[in-house]
């Protein structure tokens, strides 16, 4: 399980807060939707949460250790369980293979031990036909589901997805929609950061509205209704 | 007028070699200020690009002159001397524009590292790797201040005949002899250098930075 608890984030010593005493939990198993208004604190919690921006106060939990009272090669351990992927997805040089391979590459991890792994992901995004196009000439769907399989790649136990659905068409939502749900049976905690899109709203069994840096939680059907 | 060939590989020689030195430590500064956000001294070489060319040749040449601190190196009205010059004059070139073009990837490619598991040591390196192809372009833009420098040239060169004359220090010579014609010449191929290296390193840059 990963928590941020009380956690209160700013930039720079004279901005102001963007998360105020905001908590949230990921539990195996379960999608998380954050919600809330644009320049809420949506993307932050998340970085928060995947152990990519210390926090000026609070905790971020990992199986109940804070990550920032760790040193250098248990929180990068820690770290790894977990995945972010941005809104605004960024490929390096290369074809999409080399992108779907980054995160194996940057761990020391040979690609052929990973090979089952990268399959499934390929065929259940249905990438085959893009594998060999270069990554910066994909369109912005393209690129969005590029950057979330590179992610699946690593097998993450939590993944941390900002505005996932916005820039797919519709066959993709659905293939996107059931792979996470796929996840989630297999005991993979998911936080889906959006706004009120009907897929981020389905897939969640909790809703977590954030305004102002706050976080509060709902109900789905709250929401719906 | 020089050997017009002549002339051409000793500028060539000495701008690229004072331009690679420039890179070698220049990069390494930029890269420092940009990833822990020196902001201050980011600002301090952006000023620096605007030093007259004439005041660090004038500087140059009295701590390289015989009664300066450094004359005891005898390196005055050598080609060394001027590759000593041209390298500090384009170092804050290369390191403001290479430190843009790294700040930038190390937010954009040093998170996606960090993000997908990596550790600090392999985000730099991620980072460094998609910067290639800008530094290139920073570095080549160095070159073309380099080539086409005079004041330092003149200065701590002595424009020497076969030893320590380029293409610049060439085209004042010939100008001051009335000689309009070779200097128009000299210029052409000056001219040819600068953008032929800068338009060289453009095209190379942007094919790897397209995979």
């Amino acid at each position: 399980m990963i928590e941020a608890r009380s956690v209160w984030l700013r930039y720079t010593p004279n901005s102001g807060w963007v998360l105020r005493g905001a908590s949230l939990r990921l539990a195996p198993g379960s999608i998380v939707a954050l919600m809330g208004p644009n320049g809420s604190g949506k993307t932050s919690m998340l970085k928060v949460l995947a152990g990519l921006i210390k926090p000026g106060r609070g905790e971020v939990l990992y199986n109940g250790l804070n990550i920032w009272d760790m040193d250098d090669a248990r929180r990068l351990e820690a770290r790894r369980t977990a995945v972010y992927v941005a809104e605004k997805p960024v490929m390096v040089r290369g074809t999409v293979m080399d992108n779907l391979l980054l995160g194996l590459r940057l761990r020391g991890i040979d690609p052929q031990l990973a090979e089952k792994r990268v399959e499934w992901v390929v065929e259940s995004l249905g990438l085959d036909s893009i594998l060999d196009m270069n990554a910066r000439s994909l369109s912005a769907g393209q690129a969005q589901i590029v950057s979330i399989a590179r992610a699946l790649v690593l097998g993450p136990k939590y993944l941390l997805l900002d505005e996932p659905f916005p820039h797919l068409d519709r066959a993709r939502r659905r293939l996107l929609a059931g792979l996470l749900e796929e996840l989630r049976s297999e005991g993979v905690a998911i936080a889906i950061a959006g706004h009120e899109e009907a897929y981020t709203l389905r897939l969640s069994d909790s809703i977590a509205w954030i305004e102002s840096g706050i976080v509060t939680m709902q109900e789905p059907d709250s929401v719906l209704i | 007028m020089e050997d017009l060939v002549g002339v051409t590989a000793r500028t060539l020689y000495i701008s690229t070699t004072a331009t690679l030195l420039a890179a070698l430590w220049g990069i390494p500064i930029a890269y420092t200020i940009a990833w822990k956000r020196l902001h201050t001294l980011a600002a301090v070489f952006e000023a620096l690009v605007g030093v007259p060319t004439v005041l660090i040749g004038l500087l140059l040449y009295l701590l390289l002159s015989k009664q300066g601190p450094l004359g005891g190196l005898n390196l005055l009205y050598t080609p060394t001397a001027i590759i000593i010059g041209e390298a500090i004059l384009v170092t804050p070139l290369i390191v403001g524009a290479s430190h843009r073009i790294l700040k930038v990837s190390i937010d954009t490619y040093g998170e996606l590292a960090a993000s997908l598991g990596s550790s600090r040591i392999q985000a730099m390196t991620l980072a460094l790797a998609e910067s290639l192809p800008g530094l290139a372009s920073s570095t080549a833009m160095a070159f073309s201040r380099a080539v086409g420098e005079l004041g330092v040239a003149l200065l701590v060169g002595g424009n020497l005949r076969g030893y320590t004359r380029t293409l610049s220090t060439s085209i004042a010579l010939e100008v001051s002899m009335g000689e309009y014609g070779d200097a128009i010449k000299l210029g052409a191929v000056l001219l040819s250098l600068s953008l032929g290296f800068s338009i060289i390193a453009r095209l190379l840059g942007d094919r790897v930075d397209r995979g």
